[in-house]
């Protein structure tokens, strides 16, 4: 009897035991969100006025990063960045250094989760993701009196794509001209001057120079993507069209909140018509069908001839090529653009959070004024000590003396500070300087779509675009015999129900935007 | 007769197993050969099976620039598989006993506990909250073996080789007036010896091939292990080819040298592709020795 009395006492405990634990793995988010969202409402550091903290107290400060830390940076932070920003913001910082792997998931959640107290940067979604769980801290009442530096040197527009519902969960740094992302053909300008070409303004110009540099080295190939939706754009509408995602675009010349279903569209049909050729021509190799990170290599050889661009790719990806290709120079143009604005997303710049259980927010966010404050701490941070880890020539232009990085200066960009080194040609830095003059923000920025309501919709379509869609989009197939049927897998895996959603929440957030 | 057939049928065996292990061993050539090229010839043609313009550049640059970190990558590697086998071998053959010792009444209800936890796990959160905020793991050496000191399959593994020895042994050593203390390590180890070789082999596999530990638990660079290295490297270039860096910078970073990857491969093989034949041999002979006992 006793022993029986143990076994269901044992049962019972199992199942007790076992209904905790899938409770815990369902609801884990919400577990640990709940302490976290209560100390976030507490993490107000004195009682009052938030804009009045105390810096008599020295605090740590604890900074994640992505990728590894260079010796110069260990020497630099032991030294030299642990006494300015001792004296500067009475704080002692703590660099921790995780695996990209670990960027926006992995680790950095399980930190967030277990109420640590830390800052790394964020993206958009992941802000999103976070913030609806409680996990960052709203800095709101900190910026404009621990950031008045930085909130006067980054772009309005970055601080506005960070915001949700109002508040300001993560701070941007860097400024850089963002607009115009992948709308750019860069084109190896020594191989363009070799054929005696000068520019491009049109895709006869771009397939003259393909058929020119074919000629001379047959090896070669065109196109080092398998996507030019955006470079192509001026060409094939007469509309300035930005794609919110794969299924979607919306017309920035239009003021109204009308989304349009991409592949449904005419242009689609245009574009990828055009890709086609390019394909059957022989611009995009044969091989991107299968091979498409290869693509990418054949660039970094020098092999191809033209890539998709941005503001700053040209000085970003030229180290790569000339490894290869010591000569080669690259240049951003556009195919018959004219006088369309070119769109800024306004996201593009790295922000960062500061963990919902941080003690002191206002500490981290004074910190991140340091980083962009003015030209002597910018240089500090990005390219570390002059005449010692660089030096600067009458003109400005920086010699770097040492490999190793420091803050990344993706990251720091700041068209305000920014130096180029000598190799960067003028004409580049007179382009850049002008890049976002005839910039407009997209009517998409700040936009979040929740997926909640159209989610198995959403990764249907995607398996019928990977499957379908891409092939044609690529130009690997020709659109009037294999787009009947695609549209066809398209409608039965929700394309309707997935926009209309779309429409429904892009409409209400437009109309409260207005307001 | 009946020996040629055998004869026949070993030529077929030995043939089907050397095809087999060519083709394992095609992925190891590409990586070697791949380390030994020139980055250029790589980037231009891809893998081959012999060096591109044969070259000892990249472990030049790679000893060159990381030598420290690498010997010292290294060193913690070998003292964690040592102290960790050390120390997982005697936990888990202590927890194998007790399940195993007759006449403790509890006995069943230890490897009910031990069971439980092959059919349920908190979850990565909890494990993480109990061992950086209640253990203070983190940043420790021992952080890097103590959480994987039981392995429950390896301990009922155990606990067999142990059940398999003559209760009798035990018996006659109790009526001489030995206690568990001295039973334990005076007769069940020595004669679980085989088991011991399994387990240790396991472990000593588990240590050297984790990354796990040193990814959740450190973030000192002084305590990272070879395999750790290795993945942080992996995960950057992954992360970086997926386009992912784009969506946080719109920026091409350029992406570690294909060939420091390759030879950062080999590197890490190496000290297990030296010592398993050595290992393996006694786990071999260990079994022999078990089975003609038995």
């Amino acid at each position: 009897m006793a022993r029986r009395i143990t076994w269901f006492s044992l049962l019972a405990l199992v199942l007790f035991l076992s209904a905790c634990s899938s409770n815990s793995n369902d609801g884990g988010s919400a577990g640990s969100g709940s302490p976290s969202g209560s100390s976030s409402s507490e993490a107000s550091p004195t009682p009052g006025d938030p804009t009045q903290a105390d810096f008599s107290e020295p605090v740590k400060l604890k900074l994640v990063f992505y990728t590894g830390q260079s010796k110069r940076m260990a020497e630099l932070a032991g030294n030299e960045l642990k006494d300015l920003v001792k004296k500067e913001i009475n704080a002692e910082l703590e660099f921790v250094y995780l695996p990209w792997s670990e960027y926006g998931g992995g680790k950095t959640d399980l930190m967030l989760s277990s109420g640590e107290e830390f800052a790394a940067y964020t993206d958009i979604n992941y802000l999103s993701k976070s913030v609806s769980k409680g996990l960052y801290a709203d800095l709101t009442p900190y910026v404009d009196a621990y950031a008045p530096d930085l909130k006067s040197n980054v772009a309005a527009a970055s601080f506005d794509a960070f915001k949700l519902n109002g508040k300001q969960y993560a701070i941007p740094v860097g400024n850089r001209a963002s607009s115009a992302a992948f709308y750019s053909v860069m084109v190896r300008q020594d191989l363009l001057e070799e054929v005696g070409m000068t520019s491009i303004g049109s895709l006869a110009d771009l397939e003259q120079y393909y058929d020119k540099v074919h000629a001379k080295y047959p090896d070669m190939i065109g196109f080092a993507s398998a996507d030019a939706t955006y470079m192509l754009m001026y060409e094939y509408t007469d509309k300035n069209l930005n794609w919110i995602n794969n299924f979607i675009a919306v017309n920035e010349a239009d003021q109204d909140d009308k989304l349009i279903s991409w592949y449904e569209s005419p242009e689609f049909k245009k574009y990828a018509d055009l890709m086609n050729g390019w394909y059957k021509k022989g611009i995009i190799p044969k091989y991107a069908v299968t091979n498409q990170p290869q693509l990418m290599s054949d660039w970094n050889a020098g092999k191809a001839m033209f890539f998709t661009g941005t503001a700053t790719r040209p000085i970003e990806g030229i180290a790569g090529i000339t490894k290869a290709v010591p000569t080669a120079k690259l240049q951003n143009y556009f195919l018959s653009k004219n006088d369309r604005p070119k769109i800024s997303r306004g996201t593009y710049n790295t922000a960062y959070f500061v963990s919902a259980n941080a003690k002191h927010p206002e500490r981290y966010v004074a910190f991140f004024n340091l980083l962009q404050k003015n030209q002597e701490l910018y240089d500090f941070f990005t390219y570390g000590i002059k005449d010692k880890d660089y030096t600067l020539d009458e003109n400005g232009r920086v010699t770097k003396l040492t490999s190793d990085l420091f803050f990344d200066d993706w990251m720091m960009m700041n068209d305000k500070f920014m130096r180029f080194e000598k190799s960067v040609p003028d004409d580049f830095i007179e382009q850049y300087k002008h890049w976002d003059d005839d910039a407009i923000l997209s009517k998409t920025a700040g936009f979040n779509f929740d997926n909640t309501a159209v989610k198995n919709e959403e990764s249907k379509l995607n398996g019928v675009f990977t499957e379908l869609v891409a092939p044609i989009a690529s130009g690997f197939v020709d659109y009037d015999t294999h787009f009947p049927k695609t549209l066809q897998k398209l409608k039965e895996a929700g394309l309707d129900k997935y926009i209309a959603e779309y429409q429904k929440q892009f409409s209400a957030w437009y109309a409260s935007k207005a307001e | 007769m009946a020996i040629r057939e055998n004869k026949t049928l070993l030529i077929i065996f030995y043939v089907f197993i050397g095809l087999f292990a060519l083709v394992c061993l095609v992925p190891f050539v590409l990586a070697v050969s791949g380390s030994l090229s020139t980055e250029t010839e790589i980037a231009a043609n891809g893998y081959s099976f012999l060096p591109q313009g044969f070259t000892f550049d990249t472990y030049k640059f790679m000893f060159g620039s990381k030598s420290e970190e690498i010997v010292r990558g290294y060193l913690n590697s070998v003292m964690i598989t040592a102290m960790g086998t050390a120390s997982a071998v005697i936990v888990t053959s202590a927890y194998a006993y007790v399940i195993t010792a007759k006449g403790f009444r509890h006995r069943n209800v230890f490897a009910f506990f031990a069971y439980f936890t092959m059919l349920f796990s908190g979850g990565t959160l909890p494990w993480y909250i109990l061992a950086t905020k209640y253990y203070h793991l983190d940043n420790t050496l021992a952080g890097l073996f103590v959480p994987y000191l039981l392995n429950v399959f390896l301990m009922y593994l155990q606990a067999n080789y142990f059940k398999s020895i003559p209760h009798e042994v035990v018996e006659s050593a109790q009526i001489d007036g030995a206690g568990h203390y001295l039973i334990f390590f005076r007769i069940m180890l020595p004669l679980g010896q085989v088991g011991l070789v399994t387990i240790s082999l396991f472990y000593a596999l588990q240590f050297w091939n984790d990354f796990f530990l040193p990814l959740m638990l450190v973030t000192d660079e002084k305590l990272f292990t070879i395999q750790y290295m290795m993945y942080y490297m992996m995960a950057n270039i992954q992360f970086l080819a997926s386009g992912a860096a784009s969506r946080i910078s719109g920026a091409i970073i350029a992406p570690p040298l294909e060939t420091a990857k390759l030879a950062m491969t080999c590197l890490t093989v190496l000290p297990i592709a030296i010592l398993y034949p050595f290992l393996q041999r006694y786990f071999v002979r260990g079994i022999i020795v078990g089975s003609v006992k038995g």
